[in-house]
């Protein structure tokens, strides 16, 4: 078997006195494509901020490229891309600003800075907003002035010109209406053939929509902290998703 | 129901605390009615009637024009060079710095710390320090009006900074741009919206300050009008003022036509090199001179024998206790008077009336305004309240007129619709609304009243300021040490319990 890019060994993580993490074990290999499930407050963005380093673990360790997030030099870290809930887009920048942002970790300061002054256009940034189907009418307006799905593209967008190793993404589907979901679930799962970018095979997506689940290698349910489930596509059954869904008619 | 009854009744909240210091005028208005005297009556006369009346002699002009280059050139150097500094510093003393670099607090709260002595100490009183030892120059008033500016732009450049959202710098951080990326990427917003709101508004700032200089022989526009005040020859006095006043509307048209663009800033790119050019200019310009100005080190040691103190410890204690009345009465009127200006004069010809006396209150430096109110009145701590009051009052008169006109007005009209009188709505309906923000405005003002207490206090013989310009008058560089240790003390305690309120308000 093929090392672990990410291994979490009896991870646990306190919040106010009280655990959001209790003593998870998990080991993310190259190819995995990984669902995480589970309630409202179950631990899903927690689990992904221990995961791309933002948080560190109250107890327990966390490897990444067989290493420990401190000893990571910055091209390694650059290997691990997020799509964040709550996106974490600069409002007052424009969409192609921002998407540039996902290549701040690869290029230098002067590259921040031409990118602060809109001095250059790179091609890169147009191709990738296109592949995500944002509109070249958008790219240079200001984030505040978009809306909630067009956000969520430019997030995604952010995200992909990365070019990561490992792709991170809780609820990368909000706010997208049923197409743009197929479209971007393809991306993700790199059905989409294209020449611009390299989208990374091993992803672990928190997410809602129990109809995509399917298109996961491997589905992993959180209940109260804890991993309870860990199963593979072939081993889903609808009556094992219960426990980790509010059902609504959405679902 | 007793009074005590009635005092207890009452809530304090952001609305009720703007309106209760209006009661500072009942002592106040008690002594400046006893020290009132007529004698100055006939020259206060001559005084307004000179307003449309100023001089426009070929020969008075011409000297004007080299008076107002004097104080255009103090001004915009020590502008360009306050705001460039500031926002070095600002960033150098943010937290967001420390987080991204990993450096340890404690330079933090040392560069804050020297910072909150540079700005603790007004603009006037390092020109007249700096004046005992270069001796009179354009470029001391340059350095003078540069220390505590820099130190004050600092400050609310590293403030705006506290507001960055750290969600966003987790963000960044996790793709792992280096640390120069991640810091510009994240401040660039911020510190562009600061630099329209606030860093061109201190070039008006920094035109007055080099008037308030020039009233006391830096040269400049001030010059002009000290001179022409003490001559009494109002006509020409008038026509400085009326050149000031014009060339604070020139700037301020300047100011608010110049907007960044962040998405498209190319035309902005232009602007942004010939403001840097100019700063390294200014640098090197100012460098130069104090490299090769005959500076004295004695002064210095000088300042640290505390063998030939002249002022006792209660003498000091009551400066200061003088000091800080000054402060406290004047803050009393800035806050107040505009509300109740406001709910007294609610129809929008006087509103208009009061915006242009307004104008003017903040035109003319405070040191003109107690001269004149000098020439019917006895030197006192009211007075010179008073006039830091009224001057410090036209300032959050402008604040307050201008949130008012952009604050929606929904809730007034509802207020309105379902019968209330105008006045209880207004109070209800759009001041309550922005009181808050109006409040922590004029906690930020309190702090630089302290601070002016210094202008006051030397024209009208009291407080620390005029126990400061004895001692610089005689050389007594012990004295002007501990005078300046007094200053600092009262102006970083202010700061300190107003970064409390402001705190409360947020």
């Amino acid at each position: 078997m093929s090392k672990a890019l990410i291994e979490l060994n009896n991870i646990s993580f306190k919040y106010k006195n009280s655990y959001i993490i209790k003593n998870i074990n998990l080991k993310i290999f190259e190819g995995s494509q990984i669902a995480i499930i589970g309630k409202s407050g179950s631990g899903k963005t927690t689990l992904i901020s221990l995961l791309n380093g933002t948080l560190k673990p109250t107890s327990g360790y966390i490897r990444f490229f067989n290493l420990p997030f401190h000893k990571l030099d910055n091209s390694q870290k650059n290997k691990i891309s997020t799509i964040w809930q709550d996106l974490r887009l600069i409002e007052d920048l424009s969409s192609e600003q921002n998407v540039n942002c996902g290549l701040l970790g690869k290029k230098n300061f002067l590259f921040a800075l031409m990118n602060l002054l809109s001095i250059s256009s790179y091609r890169k940034a147009h191709e990738v907003m296109k592949i995500c189907k944002i509109s070249p009418s958008i790219f240079m307006k200001k984030i505040n002035n978009l809306s909630g799905g067009q956000k969520q593209r430019i997030a995604i967008a952010r995200s992909l010109i990365q070019e990561a190793q490992i792709l991170l993404a809780d609820e990368p589907f909000n706010n997208l209406d049923p197409k743009l979901i197929t479209t971007i679930k393809n991306l993700f799962l790199n059905k989409n053939n294209q020449n611009y970018i390299k989208i990374s095979n091993t992803i672990l997506i928190a997410l809602h929509k129990i109809d995509l689940l399917k298109n996961f290698n491997r589905i992993i349910g959180l209940k109260n902290g804890t991993i309870s489930l860990d199963i593979s596509k072939e081993e889903l059954k609808d009556n094992l998703l219960n426990d980790f869904y509010e059902f609504s008619e959405e679902n | 129901m007793t009074f005590m009854n009635l005092v207890k009744k009452i809530k304090l909240n952001p609305t009720s605390i703007s309106f209760l210091p209006i009661f500072i005028f009942i002592p106040l208005g008690f002594q400046l009615l006893n020290n009132f005297h007529f004698g100055g009556i006939e020259i206060f006369t001559e005084f307004l009637a000179s307003i449309v009346n100023p001089d426009f002699k070929k020969e008075i002009l011409i000297k004007l024009s080299t008076r107002l280059k004097e104080t255009i050139y103090i001004a915009f150097a020590s502008w360009i060079l306050s705001i460039t500094l500031g926002l070095i510093l600002g960033i150098l003393s943010s937290d967001i710095f420390f987080e991204i670099f990993k450096i340890p607090k404690f330079i933090r709260f040392f560069i804050r710390f020297i910072l909150a002595i540079l700005r603790s100490i007004h603009e006037l009183i390092w020109c007249l320090i700096l004046m005992q030892i270069y001796g009179v120059n354009l470029s001391v008033g340059i350095i003078a009006i540069c220390i505590p500016y820099t130190a004050i732009n600092a400050k609310v450049f590293s403030e705006q900074l506290e507001n960055i959202n750290y969600k966003k710098y987790e963000s960044i951080k996790s793709i792992s741009s280096n640390s120069f990326s991640t810091l510009i990427t994240l401040i660039w917003v911020p510190l562009s919206e600061i630099m329209e709101n606030f860093g061109f508004y201190r070039l008006e700032c920094s035109i007055r300050s080099s008037t308030i200089l020039g009233l006391f022989g830096i040269g400049g526009i001030g010059t002009n009008i000290i001179l022409n005040f003490k001559a009494l020859n109002f006509n020409e006095l008038w026509t400085s003022l009326w050149a000031l006043a014009l060339l604070v509307i020139i700037s301020k048209a300047l100011i608010y036509n110049f907007k960044f663009n962040y998405i498209k800033p190319n035309k902005s790119i232009f602007l942004l090199i010939i403001f840097s050019t100019l700063f390294i200019y200014y640098f090197i310009f100012i460098f130069y001179f104090l490299i090769n100005s005959d500076f004295n080190l004695s002064y210095f040691s000088e300042a640290f024998t505390f063998s030939n103190i002249n002022i006792s410890m209660n003498e000091l204690i009551s400066d200061s206790l003088t000091t800080i009345l000054i402060t406290l009465c004047a803050t009393a009127i800035a806050i107040s008077l505009p509300p109740v200006l406001f709910l007294i004069f609610d129809n929008m010809f006087m509103i208009y009336l009061l915006r242009i006396f307004a104008f003017w209150l903040r035109l003319i430096p405070p040191t003109i305004i107690i001269l004149i109110l000098l020439i019917f009145n006895q030197p006192s701590i009211g007075l010179a309240g008073f006039t830091l009051g009224i001057h410090n009052a036209a300032i959050t008169f402008r604040l307050l007129n201008r949130n008012l006109n952009e604050i929606n007005k929904d809730l007034y009209k509802g207020m309105i619709s379902f019968g209330s009188s105008r006045r209880v709505s207004w109070i209800y309906g759009l001041f309550s609304m922005q009181s808050k923000s109006y409040l922590a405005y004029c906690s930020y003002r309190s702090e630089i009243i302290i601070r002016e207490t210094a202008i006051v206090g030397i024209i009208g013989g009291t407080g620390l300021g005029w126990q400061l310009s004895e001692s610089l008058s005689s050389f007594a560089w012990e004295e002007v040490f501990i005078i300046l240790i007094a200053y600092s003390s009262i102006a970083m305690v202010g700061e300190i319990l107003n970064g409390k309120i402001k705190s409360n308000f947020n």
